[in-house]
């Protein structure tokens, strides 16, 4: 009885050591949030037209994803919504450089569900609450606080603003309605039920919201990673984002 | 390399604010509760002290989002406060009361442990004598009981300071306002280039926590030799 009770718990040990290593056929993806959608659409497609690969998808805000790939997480193909997440990794030598691409644009907007007058961003200093990603890791908070230190409000807007852990968390912030509105990107509000945008933030007032791409080094060495690369960069791919709303120039 | 921002001495004084402010609040309905517990016999009893232990074993998070669905403004309570002008998600007044349920539990578990090291003798004694109860809580229960009264408030001070899961849900993580310690430390690991300061604050909240547990021992041995 004793045998057996041990040879059970070695296999059942076994078995959860080798469910977690990377069986061939598996991509892991670290993609920024806004772009959930996007590549939930395009795994699954690609998934149909290729059997046998497997999709590990880990979103986030595109800082913490980077310091995760960095600290060893397993990633393959890393999209971030700035190009500063995509030069960290860079600068620490995890990235494949020379294949690094662009893979779409975005705009950033000002949604909410509040009855309060709001069409620029100087009526923003009327409202109580307003919903930011962390300007420390989510680049839409980062973009927001930059547009905001332009628009010179941002001594105004202290004690306002709530941080976000990534963007999708500003928007639903913004749907539930215990803040006034949130910055998050035309595409996210676009999913959006209850908000809605309340204006487009200039573009003058924070550089344009870019959408780097690119194999890590262990991405370089798998095959179907490689292979998911090259479809995110073909016309279907293209047609989707267009569907979502991204920009393509 | 120990450098703290101009936020995070914002985010000491919060959490000690919160802290206190939670604990204090707490105490007098954490002693009711415990006397209730421990004195009065009733049909149900269980029941009770199975809800007032739930926020121990509950996931905090989940503790946060039942607070946000009675308090928040499509909650079950959420329209009746706003109409008497209480605003409390994202306000650091939700942090306090997510800290207060969520130390309810230890509170009045040292309370009760307290009071039942009383001995029964002496209140019957008090009751012979023909004190009404008020009476005996007053002056035989509560002075009896301070070291429970002590113990559990610095435990529910000291959880209080490391609350973060139902904090981050109902009074969100707004610097200056709501962010606690945990809160601002888990915003600057979440990011690769602020770890240093994450350091500094994890220093701070271990050395916090090294006095509370001091002071803890200290005011109760002191209380024991007094009585």
């Amino acid at each position: 009885m004793k045998n057996f009770l041990l040879k059970l718990l070695l296999t059942l040990l076994c078995a959860f050591f080798l469910a977690g290593s990377t069986l061939a056929g598996e991509v892991n993806l670290s993609i920024a949030a806004s772009l959930r959608e996007v590549i939930d659409d395009l795994s699954a497609t690609f998934s149909k037209q290729n059997p046998g690969v497997n999709f590990l998808k880990n979103y986030g805000a595109s800082g913490t994803l980077a310091k995760q790939i960095e600290n060893g997480a397993p990633g393959d193909i890393f999209i971030s919504a700035n190009l500063e997440w995509m030069d960290y990794l860079k600068s620490k030598n995890m990235m494949d450089a020379d294949r690094i691409r662009t893979f779409a644009y975005n705009t950033l907007v000002f949604a909410g569900s509040t009855a309060k007058q709001v069409a620029t961003m100087q009526d923003l200093i009327k409202l109580e609450k307003i919903a930011i990603g962390s300007p420390k890791s989510v680049p839409a908070g980062e973009y927001a606080m930059e547009a905001i230190k332009k628009a010179g409000i941002e001594r105004q807007l202290e004690k306002k603003l709530v941080m976000a852990k990534d963007v999708r968390e500003c928007l639903m912030y913004a749907e539930r309605g215990e803040v006034d509105g949130g910055f998050v990107y035309r595409t996210d509000a676009l999913q959006a039920r209850q908000a809605k945008i309340l204006f487009t933030v200039p573009q003058d007032l924070y550089p344009r919201v870019t959408y780097p791409m690119g194999l890590t080094l262990a991405g370089a060495k798998n095959k179907e990673a490689e292979a998911f690369y090259k479809y995110l960069q073909s016309a279907d791919a293209a047609a989707v984002l267009e569907k979502y709303g991204f920009g393509l120039k | 390399m120990f450098s703290l921002a101009l936020t995070d001495y914002d985010a000491i004084s919060l959490s000690a604010k919160v802290a206190v402010t939670a604990t204090l609040a707490s105490l007098p309905v954490g002693f009711a509760v415990a006397y209730v517990v421990t004195y009065l016999k009733f049909r149900g009893k269980v029941l009770l002290e199975v809800v007032i232990n739930l926020p121990l074993t509950l996931p905090p998070v989940v503790v946060g989002y039942f607070l946000l669905v009675l308090l928040g403004k499509k909650g079950w309570l959420g329209p009746l406060l706003e109409s008497v002008g209480i605003r409390l998600i994202f306000t650091w007044k939700a942090a306090v009361v997510a800290s207060a349920v969520v130390g309810f539990p230890l509170l009045v578990r040292s309370i009760r442990i307290g009071m039942e090291s009383i001995e029964a003798q002496l209140i019957q004694a008090s009751r012979t004598l023909g004190a009404p109860w008020y009476d005996t809580l007053f002056t035989v229960i509560l002075p009896l009981s301070i070291r429970g009264i002590v113990a559990g408030s610095s435990l529910m001070f000291a959880r209080s300071l490391g609350e973060f899961g139902a904090t981050i849900i109902v009074a969100g993580n707004i610097p200056g306002v709501t962010q606690t310690i945990p809160l601002a430390i888990y915003e600057y690991v979440s990011s690769p280039t602020s770890e240093t300061m994450a350091v500094s604050l994890c220093v701070v909240s271990v050395i916090l926590s090294l006095v509370v547990l001091f002071l803890h021992e200290v005011i109760g041995r002191k209380l024991v030799r007094r009585a």
